[in-house]
Formats: C-alpha cells, structure tokens, sequence
C-alpha cells in the first residue's frame, strides 16, 4: 500500500519473467500524480509488459507494484475492473472492435463504466473531434487508415477521463504533424491533472520537455533522465 | 447497464441468426416431446383416478343370517372411517341383476330352479381410501365378522392400476430429465459457440475494465431468449395441435373429447425453456479470469 497519496504509481524491485525468460529485472521508480513520464528504450526492452503490469494484464513475479493506492500484488480479481477503470490504455496492437464502428468503439469505454447514452453521445463525439476524427464515427476500423485507428484508440482511451493514461507507442504510425497533434492532446489532458505515462522510441516526443524519462535496455532500468 | 445487456444480446441473437433459429427449433422439439408426454401421464393419471370412484366391496353373507346380525353387522360397517355407503342386496335382487346383465344369454339360467346367490352387501368406500393396501385391511376386518362368508375386493384391479399410475410417472420422469438435460446442453453448446467468437471482443472489454457482469449477463439473457422462444414455439404447436387436431377430430371420435389438457403445465412452457436456457448459458460461461 502507498502510504504517501501524491504518488500515483510505484514499483519496488519488480521484475517479470515469460516461460523463464526475463523481460523485466528488478525495476524501481515512482511516478508521482499529475506527472507526465515517458518510458523508452529498444524494441524488446520491455516497455509494453511494464505498462501491462501497471493495469494488471500481467502479474509481477517478485517485488512489489502499487497503482493508485493498489497493491497490484495483491489485488482480488473483482478489483481488476475498478483498477481499469482508473486508467485509459493506449495499446500498442490497438484493440479496436472489427464489427463495430468507431462510435461505439470509443463509446464501449463509457458502456463499461455504466454511463447513459445521452452522456455518452457527448461524450464521444466530443473526444472524436478532439482528434479529428468527427466525420469518421459511422466508418468501421479497416476503412480508417493506421494512423486514424491510432486515433480512435486515443479517443476511447481519454474518453471516460480517467486518472491515469498509459500510452503505449501512440504515435507510431503518426507522420510528425499529427504526432504533434496528439501530443498537444496529451499536455492538455495532463493539464487537467491525468498522470500520464508514454512509452516510446520516439526521442522527438520528450526532447527538450523538461519531462520525466525512463530509459529500458533488454529488461533493466537503465537511467532515469529528463527530456 | 442492463439496457445495453440487452442490445448486446439481441445484435448477437441478430448476427448469429442461423445458429439461433436452429438451437431454437431444436430445444422446441425437445420441449414438444416432454409435453406429450406431460399430457400423456396427466390423461392417464385422471382416468385411473376416476376409476376407484366406482370401486365397491362386496361381502357375502352366511346363509340364513338373521335380520337383527344383519343390522349390526351394517351399523358397524358404516362406522368405519373408510366407508362411504353400505347396502343389502338381497339374494332376489342380485339374481335380477345377473339376468339383466345376462338377459341376452338366458340359458345360463335354465334348469335352475333355486337361486345360488348370496346375500350380499355393497360396502362402497371413500374415494381418498382407495388405494390397494387399504382395501386390504377393510377386507380383513370384515371377514372377522361373525354372518360374513367371503370378501370379495377386486384387489388385482386396484394393485394393476397403481402399478400402471406408477409406472407412467416414473417413465415421464426419466424423460423429462433426459430431455431438459439435452435442452440444457443445446444452450451450452451454443453460448459456447457464441463466446468463442467473441473472445476477441470480450478480452478488450476486460481490458477497459467491464465486470465480470457486463461480460456475463449478455450470454445469459441469449440463452435465456433462445429457450424462452424455444417455448413459445412449443407452446404455439401444442395449442394448435390441441385446438384444431383435437377439437376438430373429437366430433368424429368422441373418445377424444374426454382427454384433458393441462392448461397452466403448458403455459409455463416459455418459462420452462427460459430457465433451461440460462442455466444452459451459465454453464458455457463459466468462470472468467481476469
Ligand atoms: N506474452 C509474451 N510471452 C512471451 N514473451 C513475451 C510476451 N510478451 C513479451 N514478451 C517478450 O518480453 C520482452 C519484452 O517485450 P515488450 O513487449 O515488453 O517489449 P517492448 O519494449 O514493448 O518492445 P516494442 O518496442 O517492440 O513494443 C520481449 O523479449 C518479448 O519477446
Ligand atoms: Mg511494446
């Protein structure tokens, strides 16, 4: 348990294995509310299993990781949704919903937190346009092209305004313009007070931010600098 | 949340239309047979039940008994629990009523010139107290009774209706059980269905944080409204069976028009099968794992 209630996410000594091989090694660092942090490192380096330890989609082997005053360690499975719940993902393989269209794609955010309909019409159409994706609300994900999927998936990961978001590669298929674009979307979240945590390879992103930056190689923290 | 329960529900009932409609046909048909059945063992456990209505003891008298053993005797007899009314029949009267039952085989009386009858008397008992065990008793009193010779009770005819009544249940048990168990598994089997293709779908939704209920009561209410419909059906058949076939028929055969129909057994049917289906829907969930 987080004694200290500034602090959003804390990992002591914690480490992952997948079928006995390491892809995280005794990592510690903190990440205090209202941050803005980023996470980089070479592919394989094991940003996306520290995200996925951060909304429990992986349990940590040893050491210790608590999220929003949650003991992840020990967190029962009917406490799992209300940890999500907290947290609005970006996923790197973007899991958008084939045989719906981008409204409810980004509505299901909102659906599963029990909102009204009414509110989430808003809502999303609100989030949609915020990434220029208004027009795009009746299109299904393969008609919309890489860097407009990357989008939605913003838009339903800010949608229902949760504490903390966790991005992972968000620009990845996003020409410098719009990457720009959305990481005005981010500092204006992280304005409002959402912690926000961005892994990516991406230098441009944090350079010259001023900005928290972990720095992952085949498992270990390696340093942790400012952009 | 349940509003959009719902409308999950019925996308899916929609885009999985053929599997739907075939799990609902064939839950109807299996809920077809246990209500032939339920009608069957109803019919059959009515007629045998109306069957002891008309059950009569008759205890043959000694000959020459005089008038006032024959008064006690009856008094006694009526004071039994069991006994609903008693009756002399004189040796007279039942030689009429031989030859009335006999009258187109007069022969069988020629030649006799003094009636072999008894007197008897017709001990006639509660309906509630027939049963073969209690028969049995009431005989063995009244063969201790001085006057009586013999205690006639159609004991074979009470033990093969019982055993008929019993027979027919427990095979209307068996079945049912059979068959709500394969109606059971025809849901299983496709909510299963329906789950594996949407496992992709279900993981993101863990992942954005759904309950293990949002995930859940979708698949159960599927369930629930392929076996409900799967009643209705079965409903709509058995009534228009009954209604056309039967009360159309039952003008040529009057046998037919004597068959009851178990009104509330079969309205309960869309009942039978929502419950069959959620329970069938529950099992193919499972326990989910986050
Ligand atoms: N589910 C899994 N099962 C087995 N090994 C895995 C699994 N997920 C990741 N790994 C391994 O763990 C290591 C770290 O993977 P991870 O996805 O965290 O890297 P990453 O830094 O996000 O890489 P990228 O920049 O390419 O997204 C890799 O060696 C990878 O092969
Ligand atoms: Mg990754």
């Amino acid at each position: 348990m987080t004694v200290d209630s500034s602090i959003m996410i804390s990992f002591s000594t914690a480490s992952k294995e997948y079928d006995n091989q390491t892809a995280l090694r005794d990592i510690t660092f903190m990440v205090e509310k209202g941050e803005m942090v980023f996470i980089t490192g070479p592919s394989g380096s094991g940003k996306t299993t520290l995200l996925k330890l951060i909304y429990s989609a992986e349990r940590p082997d040893s050491g210790h990781i608590s999220v929003a005053g949650w003991d992840i360690n020990n967190l029962k499975e009917s406490t799992i949704p209300l940890l999500r719940r907290h947290i609005g993902v970006v996923f790197q393989d973007f899991r958008l919903l084939a045989n719906r269209n981008i409204f409810d794609n980004v509505a299901m955010a909102l659906r599963i937190r029990g909102a009204a309909e009414r509110e989430i019409k808003t809502k999303v159409y609100e989030s949609l346009k915020s990434v220029g994706l208004r027009h795009k609300s009746d299109s299904y994900p393969r008609n919309l092209s890489g860097g407009e999927q990357q989008r939605v998936v913003i838009a339903r990961a800010t949608v229902a305004e949760p504490n903390l978001l966790l991005a992972d590669e968000p620009t990845g298929n996003l020409d410098a313009d719009t990457a720009e674009g959305v990481m005005r979307i981010f500092k204006n979240i992280n304005a409002k007070g959402t912690t926000i945590m961005i892994a990516t390879h991406n230098k441009e992103l944090y350079r010259n931010t001023g900005k928290k930056v972990i720095r992952l190689d085949s498992g270990n923290l390696v340093d942790v600098g400012k952009g | 949340m349940a509003p959009y329960a719902f409308r999950l529900a019925l996308q899916s009932l929609i885009r999985e239309k053929w599997i739907n409609l075939l799990s609902i046909l064939t839950i109807a048909s299996g809920l077809l047979v246990i209500s032939v059945t339920l009608f069957a063992a109803y019919n059959i456990d009515a007629a045998t039940r109306r069957l002891p209505e008309k059950f009569s003891m008759i205890l043959y008298l000694e000959d020459n008994t005089p008038q006032d053993r024959l008064e006690s005797i009856m008094t006694a007899l009526r004071k039994k629990r069991a006994v609903s009314s008693v009756r002399f029949i004189s040796k007279d009267e039942a030689i009429k009523e031989l030859r009335g039952l006999l009258k187109n085989s007069n022969y069988v009386f020629e030649g006799l010139d003094e009636n072999p009858l008894p007197d008897s008397i017709e001990v006639k008992l509660k309906k509630e107290a027939v049963t073969a065990e209690a028969v049995k008793k009431i005989s063995e009193e009244a063969q201790t009774i001085k006057g009586i010779k013999e205690v006639d009770y159609g004991e074979k005819f009470l033990a093969a209706i019982h055993s008929v009544r019993s027979g027919v249940t427990t095979i209307g048990i068996v079945l049912i059980a059979i068959i709500s168990a394969g109606i059971i598994f025809v849901c299983y089997s496709t909510v299963k269905i329906l789950f594996y293709r949407r496992s992709d779908e279900i993981e993101t939704f863990k992942l954005l944080g759904a309950t293990k209920t949002f995930i859940r009561l979708p698949f159960l209410i599927e369930g629930g409204i392929i076996g409900a419909s799967g009643g209705l059906a079965t409903l709509l058949g058995v009534m228009m069976f009954y209604y056309i076939v039967i009360a159309r028929l039952s003008a040529a055969i009057p046998l037919l028009s004597t068959l009851l129909f178990p009104r509330t057994v079969f309205l309960s049917l869309p009942l039978i099968g929502l419950f069959l289906g959620i329970t069938g829907a529950a099992i193919a969930i499972g326990r989910l794992r986050y």
